[in-house]
Parts: C-alpha cells; structure tokens; sequence
C-alpha cells in the first residue's frame, strides 16, 4: 500500500513517537476490544492444556461425526461436536490456537528481523548492496504466494518447522520494501547528516538513527501481515501441506472436515470461524493501528 | 428428464428475474442424457497414452477393445468374435466382421495388427513408447493370418495374456497415418458405443450415440445401439460436490461415493447406492527387514492387535470386506481357508513380550494424506495394544520413493494398498510379495515362496496353477509381513432414473446398455 | 515514456524471468519424488520400459542440458511435453487459461463495482453508522479464509438452497461456439441471453469467493483516499465558490481519489491469480490454478516450469499497467 512510504514529519522532537501513538491507539475502543481478542487467543493457546475440556488426541469411534450439543445425537460434554474419529472439536480448537499464533508471530518476526536487515542495507548503503537486494525482492515477488510455499513444502517436506520457513522465505520481501523506502527517505533528514558529520559509523547510524523512526509503518504492516499469515498457514494445510497428525491447525481442521460437508457441517464451520475471529481481531486492531500512528488520520 | 428439466429452469429463473421470457428455451429436445459426476479428467483421449484408470473408463465408452469384461467380471470377446490357444506362446482370434469405426470405415485385421504394433513396437507413437507396453508382458508380434484372423505370438508363456486385452482399446489404422498419433490425444475414431463430441478440459467430456455401432460384445446383453443419445462425464474432483450433484439430481451416476455419505444417498428418494466388489487390496506394510517388525511374533501381535471390524463398520460404513491374504476373494485361486488372526489384544501383549518387547514399541505408520483418517483410527487402536504408532502424512510420491527401494528400509509400517484389476494372483503377488518386488513395501523375501510365484506364472494347468498360489497364499498368511486389513467395495451413487447398468469391479462404467427414463 | 525507460523496464523483465524460471527449475528438480515412479503407479513395468519412459520425458540428460533446453525451447515458444498428458504444455495450459482469465476477470469487475461506491459513500459519510459498518464489513472481507467461506456458499446456495450449480462452467444444453474462449462474452456475442445466465450462475460463487478480499482492501484505499481529497484546499475552495458538493464529488474529488484505488487493483489482480488455485479446488473450477498444484503433487516439472513463468510474466505485467495508469491518471507525476 503506498500511503505507507511517507515519513511523518511534526512531532519528531516531542518524546518517543512510538510512546505517543500507542496512547492513541488504546483511546480507540474497538482497536483496544479487538487487541484484547488476540491476547485472549494468545492465552488461550499457552493454556490450552487448562482449558480444553478433552484431550484433543483421544479417539473414539463411536463418537465419530458427533453433532453439537444442541442438536439431536449431541451431548454438552462435547459442546461443538466430534469430527470424523470422534475427537472433540472444541478441544481441538483450543490447542489449534497453538499452531496459529505460533505460526503467526514466527514467520513475522523471522520475517520482519530480516526484512529490516535487507531493507536498512539496500536503503541506506545503495550501491550494489541495494541493487541485489532488489533485484532478488522483485525475483521472489514475482511468484505467486501459494505456489511458492507449495513448491517449498514439497521439497521440504512437512511439518511446522518448514511451514514457518516456507512462509517466511516469501514474506521478508514485504517488510524489506516498506523499511527501504523508509530508510531512503530518511536518509538525507538532518539528524542523519548530524550524525555522519560527527563521524558516527554507518551501521551504526542505520541502527540508532534510522531504525528507531521508521519502526511505526513496519510495525503496522507486520500486524498486517499477520493475519495474512494465518490465513495462508490454513491454506496449505487446508491443501494438505500442514501439519502432521495427531496436531490440529485450523486449517488442517477444515480441510478434514469439507470431505463430510453435507452430512456433518460442524466439522469444518467452527475451527474457521476460529480462523475468522481471530484473524478479524488482528485485521481491526491493526487498522486502529494505523489510524493511530498515521497523522493524517487524527481528526 | 422433466424434473431435472423443470428444476434446472428453476434455478436460472430465480437467479435472473428479469429475463423470464428466455426460460423457454431450456434444454434441447427430448434427447435422453446420461451425466455422470466423475471425480476425475480424463488425461489423454489416447487409448495407448496413459496409465490412469480414470481415463481408461472414459476412453473405454468409445473405444472398443479385442475382449472386455462382463459386470461379473468374466473375459467375453468384443471385437473378436473367439480365441483360441494354438500353443503354450501361441493364440489366434477371429475377428469380427461388420465392425465400422465411427466416420464410417470398417474394422479389418489391419486395425488390430497397427493397434498393438503401436502397443509393444518401441517409438511406436510418433517417437514415443507407449507407456502401457507394460501391460501386454511378453508380447513379441501380432501377425496377419488371414483377413479374419489375427495371430498374438509371446516371447515366453503368459497365461495371463486373455486377462489383460481387456485393458487395451483398438483404433483406426488409417485415422491415425492420416491426422498423425499426437492428434489421437484430442480426437476420437473408435468402435464403441458413443462418439466424442467435445472434450471440455477440466470441466466436462461430452458424447453422443453412434448410431452405426455393430452392437457390441455377444456375451453381453443387449446386443445394439446404445441406450441414451448423449453421455456427459462431469469432471468434479470434490467428494462432497460429487454427492452433493446426485443429490440435486445434476447427474445420474457418481463415482467414489464415500463411504459416510452412503446413508443420504440411501435415504434420498430419488438416488440409490450401488456397489461392487472391489480389487484394490489394503493393507498395512511392515519393514520385514529391521526390528521390530523383523521378528515374525511381532508381526502377529501386530495383527492380533487391530480390531478390523470396528473400523470397517465405523470408518467405512461396512463397506468393506476383512482379508487374511492379498487375494480379493473374486480372484482367481483365492484361498478362501485362511486362518484368520482374531482381534485379541491379550494375546497381542503376550506375543511382544515374548518378542522381548514386554512394553511395546513405539513406532512410525506412513500414510498418503486421503488415508490420514483411517492411519489414525488403526494408530490409536494398535496403541491399546501396546503398539504406539505416530502416524506420519506424507505426499505419494515421497512414500513411494521411501517404501520402494530395497536397500535400507527405514521405515516401520506404511497403509498402503495394491490394485488387483485383472483378478489374477499375478498381478499382485509377485510385485507386492516376491523378492524385490516393485510394490514391495515390506521387504519381505521368501525363496519359497518366490519360487511358487515364478512357476506358477508360465503354468497352462489351471488346477496346477491354483494349488501353487494357494501354498504360497498359506505361507504368506503364517508369515504375516503385513498387518492384513481389507478389501474396499467400490461404492456407486445412482439416480432411479437410471437402469440397465451395474458397476463392474475394474472401475469401468460402461454405459452402452444404461437407460435414463 | 522515453525508450530508456522501455529499455530498463524490458531488461528488469528478462531478468525476474530468468530469475524465476531458475528458482523454480532448482526448486522442483531438487524436490525428492520421481515422476515416473509416480505416473507408474502400481503397474508392471520392465526397467527398459521405465528407462523409455524417462529417456521419453527427457529425464535421463543432466541438469544443467535439462535447464538450458527449457530455456532455449522457451525462447522459441517450445515449453515441452507435459509428463502426464503426453501433449504439448503449451496446449495443455492454454485450454485451462481461459477459465482461470474468465474468473479472475469477473472477481475484479465485482471488487471494483462494489469497492468503488462503497469507500466513496464510506468517505463522504465518515463516522456514521455506515462507514463503521463498512469499515467493520470490509475488515470481515479481508479476514475470511477463502476455503472456508467457499465452502459455506456451496453448503449454503448449492446443496442446501439448489439455486446455484455445484460445479463447471456452463451446463451442456447451453453450450456456445466459442469466440474469445469467456463464456460469458461469447454467450453474448451469440445472442443467448439464456446461456448467459446458466454461465452466470456458475460463476458468481466462486467470483465472490476469489474477490472478496480484494473488494475489501480497494474498499479501504477508496475510502482513504477519497478523505484525503476531501480535506484537500481546492476542494474546500470550491465549497465556498458555492458548488454543489455533489458536483464537486464527482467532478474533481473522484478522478483524483481513484488514482490509488487503479494501481492498487493492479497489483492486487496478481494476487488474484495467485489465490486462485484455492478456490478452484473448492468449486471444481476447470482452470490453471488447479491444475499446477495437480502437477506439483505428481511432479509433472514441464508444466509447473511454465505455468510460474507464465505467472512471473503477468505480475510484471501488471506492475507495468500500475505504474503506467498512475503516470496516466497523474500528469504531475512523471514516470
């Protein structure tokens, strides 16, 4: 999104930027409310072994294709279901929160840490630093996402460790353009002049002066992207590259169940309603984000 | 036809209110239309192109071959009018006259000669081998007798040669010189029932009746034209969609119908569930050739461990039918005496720890991600037994590559399963039990056995050929290299609508005789 | 556009091309799994046979002889033979291509026709129960799984209201002869508003589905940048001259908000063709996407090689057509 590549210029001087848009961000009710969704969720899957009222491993035949405790055939001790080996869903749901935010934060911060790396060097040492660098962002933007991790998974094989890898070789290139931009921008400000007319070395000017400014745009593009990430974990488990068995992965969850559609809709419908809700949660505190870190949006 | 008809203009007319007045058009005519919502496309349109089920079935509706199958799965002549075995490496067919491909040219000797000439010759399609050379063994030469006769010469006895013709279709010598063998892909001359008329890629096969068809097997009832005018094969690989067409009563005939799905096609009353013995044998590999599983009290309690009917009444719906062997019990010189391991977790426990495994073992079970289901169930009802399975997906050509080489084995059990399409011991035992065998994922090598195998590959004497699978079935039974699981039915969704048509255990839907009301 | 500017952008093509094309060449060949084995399956076969068959695919010569062929062949509009169709890739690819272009093509119209509407209305209304809700709407749009949410449609218009078809393109009875290969321009063309319908029907779930969240991010970016014009002087100007604020709107805000919302449904549509293959899988859309991840289960190398060429093309194609109607749009800026 190209809004994103302007540099704020009033209120530099006045105390640490980050500080002053946080304070805005939490006087946004519905950003702060959907904030608090995603701690909740990231509780949710620390506790996982408190909260879930089943093991989510347990099968049991009989109980296969269970429906939901208000309908006919269901029992409240297994309040969403069973899905197709008899396993309790909402348990399941739980512990899947594992998978998602584990996946989630992960490819982010791998990503996000080298994107800041690449981009910093390619912006503010130019030259042929920044021409390889570029030149292999527009290379990997060149393939479509999925089929990129699909060709990784299949080479790789599966397993969380490499969905996190497969994901996170594409995703760097995001963060790594926003931050050059940022990072040429910023370069030529005065403060940076200062800096390399008392003979600061050029890393270190690109750590403590650069980066500090240019943190509120990749911040909120990784909560961004986060969501993205969530979602396209449940893609390719969805497609069948996700996590292995017994592990359950929302996505893996829906794929499993789109097989008993018509007989059995639960199966499928809950862990992405999970999917939605959570990555909803992260999509509006995000966006309250950047209506807090954006100038031009304060009214 | 009217209702699908009617509710087919009910849905256009509720999704464009404004353009009523072309709801009069619908569909066209009266002709009589069979679809049928198929989980797969076809790849190739050419007979000998491909090594894929789903396309034979397709191209087998309008090709015709030298012999086919009957629904009970007995060889009858098609093309051939009979055979008859001159020597040990030696048959003659007569063929049948009167046979016209469908732009009207006749069927001659010649057209049999060019069509397994470009089966076995190397560089026989345009440069190309064919890929189901395979499959006709030792077949050195087809020669030209006389005008009505055909002469099959092998390079060594195969008694199985009448057993796997019905897997090849015959094409037009002179379509194929003329338009060249790459246009075979995309274009259709054959002799069967139906005629192409489009090939929608990924989406639909559409044929129609060829009016001059000579009438088809003799053996098969009814001998003539085809039923319906037009046959559409739907391509629709998502199993609840395929379902979810019969249901709405988009098709008439579904393929794959899971076995969960059975009871709303049973319940509806417009549809049916048919189904049909199949020959795709189940079982569980384990890796004769490193412990655990190398000791043969450990692959017993493995057995004794699985309660197959739970699963087999639970996952598949009792669509299934339990085996001591590799054999489907259709097949020739099945064994039908087997004794069976007996679901007995005690006697499982005693077994490992009289291997010296008085805890268990815990293990690895590889599985290809549609079986993830049924690995799990089998994982968790072996864990009871002390056997701790972790189940492992893994993509198809992976596993393959992991459980096929012969060296270094390093897996523990794989479900896997092995195809039977001919119904002929050979076919399965030696690639999946004899040393070094193709597909075979256990490792297992027995001398003996492998000796039962390879005679009884070149016997003639039925009764002779028989009694040495039937020792070998014995010894591979005691032996237990494999978890022994199950024969999957093969199960049919079909519309009432429908008759005149019975699903046959080689997968093929042959609808020259199918009826749509 | 000066021809260096032409030069630079043909010479920044050639190179993702390469690029790409040896990143996925590595990429599948070092992917363990071997197609023949694969396409074999169960079936009896002689090693010589299966020596044929390799020597027939081309998988006997080395790699580096097997990339430069792929990259010379290429050069000359040669993509090989497809392993498991035994036809020409190229065919094999164009006769899916139209179906994934109608789609792709429908998805966008449907983003921009609502998006465009929606975030000016957002705009010109902010903060009333109508921008959040479309704020909240959108949000929702970009937050559903694309499996998820087609599955639900097929569950909910397919199998349980029968209104809409459960798969394909278009029901044979209205079958048209082809013209552009789009079902619904050729169903016009040939006068069969009937047909046209039928086709419609099949395409609108999973246009929905592939658009969805595209609708939501133009709905965003329209909205945003439609404030941003708003606050700007000449608009406020015009205000106090007396213009009608609708006239304003349409006049002068509009043209400048949409500079934004066009190249950002550029670049999106790759994304479209990138999210495609999920949602032709979930609705049995007969179309490319489905095909290349079928062949990258089974290994079928020609194929994939070429279909991400073919996609690598399209995104710099597109981002050419960004950057193109950006200068277009915005005569101060100069490309």
């Amino acid at each position: 999104m190209t809004s994103l590549a302007e540099a704020p210029e009033s209120g530099r001087d006045d105390g640490s930027p980050l500080a002053r848009n946080l304070r805005l961000f939490a006087g946004n009710r519905l950003a702060s409310l959907s904030a608090a969704v995603v701690l909740a969720v990231v509780l949710m899957a620390v506790f996982s072994p408190l909260l879930a009222p089943h093991d989510p491993y347990e099968t049991d035949l009989f109980r296969r294709l269970q429906p939901p405790a208000w309908m006919q055939g269901g029992e409240w001790a297994y309040l969403l279901g069973c899905d197709a080996l008899g396993r309790d869903i909402l348990s399941r749901i739980v512990y899947g929160a594992r998978v998602s935010v584990f996946i989630g934060f992960t490819v982010i911060a791998l990503a996000t840490t080298v994107g800041i790396l690449a981009g910093l060097a390619a912006g503010y040492l130019r030259g042929w630093v920044d021409v390889v660098i570029s030149r292999l962002v527009d290379v990997l933007l060149g393939f479509p996402y999925l089929i990129f991790a699909i060709a990784l998974m299949a080479m790789m094989g599966p397993g969380l460790q490499n969905i996190v890898l497969a994901l996170a070789y594409k995703e760097w290139v995001i963060p790594c353009r926003v931050v050059r931009g940022e990072t040429l921008a910023a370069r030529e400000v005065e403060y940076v002049e200062a800096a390399r007319a008392l003979g600061a070395g050029r890393i270190r000017i690109m750590l403590s002066e650069i980066l500090p400014n240019i943190l509120s745009p990749v911040i909120v593009v990784a909560t961004i992207r986060m969501a993205n990430v969530i979602i396209l974990e449940a893609s390719l488990s969805f497609l069948g590259l996700g996590v292995q068995p017994p592990t359950a992965s929302w996505g893996s969850m829906v794929a499993d169940g789109r097989a008993f559609m018509l007989e059995a809709w639960w199966v499928s419908t809950f862990p992405g309603l999970a999917i939605l809700v959570l990555v909803l949660a992260i999509n509006v505190a995000s966006q309250g984000l950047r209506d807090a870190f954006d100038p031009k949006f304060h009214d | 036809m009217h209702t699908h008809m009617f509710r087919h203009m009910f849905r256009t007319a509720t999704f464009a209110s404004a353009l009523a007045a072309t709801l009069a058009t619908g569909a066209a005519g009266q002709a009589s239309e069979l679809r049928v919502g198929f989980s797969a496309d076809a790849l190739t349109l050419d007979p000998a192109n491909h090594r894929n089920r789903e396309t034979e079935t397709i191209i087998r509706n309008m090709y015709d071959g030298v012999l086919t199958r009957d629904a009970k799965m007995a060889i009858v002549p098609e093309l051939a009018e009979s055979f008859r075995q001159v020597d040990t490496t030696t048959y003659d067919f007569t063929i049948r006259q009167g046979v016209t491909f469908h732009d009207g040219s006749p069927m001659t000797a010649e057209d049999i000669k060019f069509t397994f000439d470009r089966l076995i010759l190397d560089n026989a399609m345009g440069g190309q081998t064919s890929p189901r050379k395979g499959l006709l063994g030792p077949l050195k030469e087809v020669t030209i007798v006389d005008p009505r006769t055909v002469r099959f010469i092998l390079s060594a006895p195969w008694p199985i040669l009448p057993a796997m013709l019905p897997f090849q279709e015959v094409v037009s010598k002179a379509f194929v010189e003329k338009e060249g063998s790459a246009a075979l892909a995309t274009k259709v001359n054959g002799t069967g029932p139906f005629r192409l008329v489009d090939w929608r890629k990924g989406d639909s096969i559409v044929m129609e009746r060829f009016d001059g068809y000579y009438g088809g097997a003799t053996d098969i009832p009814p001998v003539g034209k085809a039923c319906v005018d037009r046959v559409i094969f739907k391509v629709i690989p998502e199993s609840a969609s395929r379902v979810a067409a019969l249901l709405s009563g988009d098709v008439d005939i579904i393929n794959e119908l899971p076995a969960h799905a059975m009871n709303q096609v049973a319940r509806n009353a417009n549809t049916a569930v048919v189904t049909v013995g199949g020959t795709r044998t189940n079982f569980v590999a384990l890796n004769n050739t490193k412990p655990p599983f190398d000791n043969v009290l450990v692959r017993k309690a493995a057995n004794h461990a699985l309660d197959k009917k739970l699963i087999i009444d639970k996952i598949l719906n009792g669509t299934a039918t339990p085996l001591n062997g590799e054999l489907s019990p259709d097949a020739f010189a099945f064994k039908a005496d087997l004794p069976e391991y007996a679901y007995d977790v005690a006697k499982a426990k005693a077994l490992l720890a009289e291997a010296g495994y008085p805890n268990g073992i815990d293990v690895t079970l590889d599985v290809e991600g549609p079986f993830k289901d049924t690995a799990e169930a089998i994982a968790s009802l072996l864990a009871k037994a002390g056997i701790r399975a972790r189940v492992e997906v893994g993509e198809a050509s992976l596993l393959t590559k992991k459980w096929r080489q012969d060296k270094d084995k390093v897996g523990d059990m794989t479900l896997t399963s092995w195809g039977n399409g001919s119904l002929d011991p050979s076919d399965i035992a030696e690639p999946t039990l004899q040393t070094g065998g193709r597909g075979n994922s256990a490792g297992y090598a027995n001398p003996k056995v492998d000796e039962l195998l390879v005679k009884a590959s070149t016997e003639i004497d039925k009764a002779k050929r028989a009694a040495m699978y039937h020792e070998a079935q014995a010894i591979v039974n005691d032996e237990a290299p494999w978890i022994f699981l199950w024969l999957p039915q093969d199960i049919y969704g079909v519309s009432k609508r429908l008759s005149g048509w019975q699903p046959s255990a080689d997968s093929r839907i042959n609808l020259h005789d199918a009826c749509v009301k | 556009m000066s021809p260096g500017k032409v030069l630079e952008r043909l010479a920044q093509l050639v190179l993702v091309l390469l690029g790409v094309s040896v990143i996925v060449f590595l990429m599948i060949t070092l992917t363990p799994g071997d197609p023949v084995q694969i396409m074999l399956g169960d079936q009896h076969v002689t090693p010589e046979q299966e020596q044929a068959l390799r020597r027939d695919m081309g998988l006997d010569l080395p790699l580096p002889e097997r990339f430069a062929t792929f990259i010379g062949n290429a050069f000359q509009g040669e993509f090989g033979l497809s392993f498991f169709h035994r036809r020409p890739v190229a065919e094999v690819i164009a006769e899916r291509l139209p179906a994934t272009i109608e789609l792709t093509l429908v998805a966008l119209i449907l983003a921009v026709a609502t998006a465009i509407p929606l975030g000016v209305l957002a705009a010109v209304r902010k903060s009333t129960i109508f921008d959040k809700l479309a704020t909240v709407t959108s949000l929702l749009g970009v937050s559903m799984p694309g499996f998820w949410f087609g599955i639900l449609l097929l569950l909910l218009f397919a199998v349980n209201l029968q209104m809409l078809p459960v798969s394909g393109r278009i029901d044979f009875a209205y079958q048209v002869e082809p013209i552009t290969h789009l079902l619904l321009v050729d169903t016009l063309l040939r006068g069969r508003p009937d047909a046209f319908v039928n086709a419609l029907s099949h395409i609108i779930m999973p246009a929905l589905t592939l658009g969805l969240p595209m609708t939501a991010i133009l709905m965003r970016v329209t909205r945003a940048s439609m404030l941003e014009v708003l606050a700007q002087d000449y608009v406020r100007f015009a205000e106090a001259k007396g213009i009608s604020r609708r006239r304003i709107l349409f006049r002068h805000a509009l043209k400048n908000a949409l500079i934004p919302t066009v190249t950002v449904a550029a670049l999106e549509t790759g994304t479209l063709l990138g999210g495609n293959m999920i949602v032709e899988t979930v609705f049995g859309w007969p179309g490319l996407g489905r095909l290349v991840v079928e062949s990258i289960f089974v290994r079928n190398y020609p194929l994939v090689q070429t279909a991400v060429l073919f996609y690598a093309l399209t995104y710099v194609l597109l981002n050419f057509v960004a950057d193109l109607l950006y200068t277009v749009l915005n005569p101060r800026v100069k490309l």
